[in-house]
């Protein structure tokens, strides 16, 4: 008879972390789920915001999947001063934008065993495949998070386990190796087939990455804010605010030591209102248009500008003159401008 | 709506916050006792369901009350 054994889940809510949940499940271990809150998650970001485009709020998946198979699940926030730094800093590098795959991995698998050896659990698994992704998913980023992370020997990888050396839980007879999975590379075709195999009806399409830091346009602003710092002589960091505000607006770089964010629709313009503090507040007057702010310390042409480019996407594009307000603590200023019409200009400032 | 033991109001706190709170404060409740829990996520109407599922407590009902949301929950008898 096999041993009783107990194993923590790291879960996101795809399609093979519920697998993977659902493999270890039908061996009788016991499981706790955890999730964890980077603060970069775009689904996250999504609901945040009011939803999606269609007016549909997206689930939270890995709520759902714990749910369907009835898993005990933790949020855990992670999402503080430690994991930033490591983004700033990541020992791996990154991929092909702000994504530090690998250390992140680590960072998270670090705080699982944490979660493991205070809940008494035998081990700790994911729904990684072997091959599927390029940069943290390869054989050898496998075995670094494994090591680097202290889970050495303590890490299943269910989806792939027969292709890896066996783990402490499954020579210790606590899972059976037979009853895992071979599955490498990006194809899902044998998770498809899994998926019936275990009755998982319900997962989140179209699958892929949720995080920002894999975004093309999110990784421009994080190293502007990185390179923008360093240029103004300041550390190069990431603070939880810029988090907030690098997924809401249109930015531009005004100079090192400015940047102008301007709100897209009323939503973003109400979260702009929540990080005036510290900042400079523009609106137009008398025309509609959105709430910007500005950050550091713009010189008088660069306030223009940012005046300018305010007016440029209210309804007062097309009038000679727009009033822009600009506060700024207890300072109120009412700058006369011309929008500005240089479309080149403003692109060329878009980050 | 059996009367709660506790209110939990989490107003402003974002997804999956109000969760996370719900969480802790569920784990001092005594057995059986009913948990009142006040959001403004629209988000908690989904996620209160499953959570309660996935935790086996019990969801009374999510209701909307003007701006926020209303989930009763009851702490599962071990």
């Amino acid at each position: 008879m096999r041993k009783q054994g107990k194993a923590i889940a790291m879960i996101s809510g795809g399609l093979d972390s519920t697998l993977a949940l659902a493999l270890v499940r039908r061996q009788g271990i016991e499981v706790k789920a955890v999730n964890f809150y980077t603060g970069f998650c775009i689904t996250e970001t999504q609901r945040r915001k009011g939803g999606r485009a269609d007016g549909s709020v997206p689930r939270n998946e890995a709520l759902r999947a714990a749910a369907d198979l009835e898993v005990d699940i933790e949020y855990v926030d992670i999402s503080g001063a430690e994991y930033l730094d490591m983004l700033v800093h990541p020992k791996y590098g990154y991929g092909a934008n702000a994504n530090p795959c690998v250390d992140c991995r680590v960072f998270m698998m670090r705080k699982a065993k944490e979660i493991m050896e205070a809940e008494g659990a035998d081990f700790v698994f994911t729904g990684e495949v072997l091959g599927q992704r390029p940069k943290s998913q390869r054989r050898d980023t496998l075995r670094i998070i494994e090591r680097d992370s202290g889970l050495d020997g303590r890490l299943l990888r269910p989806l792939s386990a027969k292709l890896l050396p066996p783990t402490l839980p499954e020579l210790e007879g606590i899972v059976d190796r037979e009853l895992l999975e071979a599955v490498s590379g990006r194809s899902r075709h044998r998770q498809m087939e899994l998926a019936k195999e275990l009755g998982v009806v319900d997962w989140p399409q179209p699958a892929g990455g949720c995080c920002y830091l894999t975004d093309e346009s999110f990784a421009k602003k994080f190293f502007d804010v990185l390179d923008s710092r360093e240029a103004a002589g300041e550390e190069r960091r990431i603070v939880p605010e810029d988090v907030v505000l690098l997924s809401t607006g249109r930015h531009f770089r005004l100079s090192p030591r400015a940047k102008l964010v301007v709100g897209r629709s009323e939503v973003e313009n109400a979260l702009l209102e929540h990080h005036v503090p510290g900042r400079a507040r523009l609106e137009a007057k008398d025309v509609l248009g959105p709430i910007a702010l500005v950050e550091g310390e713009p010189t008088w042409e660069e306030r223009m500008l940012a005046a300018r480019i305010v007016a440029r996407y209210g309804k007062g594009k097309d009038a000679s003159r727009v009033a822009v307000e600009w506060r700024e603590g207890e300072l109120v200023e009412t700058y006369e401008v011309e929008p500005e019409r240089d479309e080149a200009r403003v692109e060329a400032l878009r980050i | 709506m059996p009367a709660p033991v506790r209110t939990l109001d989490t107003s402003g706190r974002l997804c999956p916050f109000p969760i996370v709170e719900t969480a802790k404060a569920v784990r001092v409740l005594d057995e059986g006792a009913v948990l009142l829990v006040i959001s403004t996520d629209a988000g908690i109407a989904t996620d209160m369901p499953m959570w309660c599922k996935a935790t086996r407590n019990e969801h009374l009902g999510t209701f909307r009350d003007g701006a926020s949301w209303k989930s009763f929950v009851r702490k599962r008898a071990r």
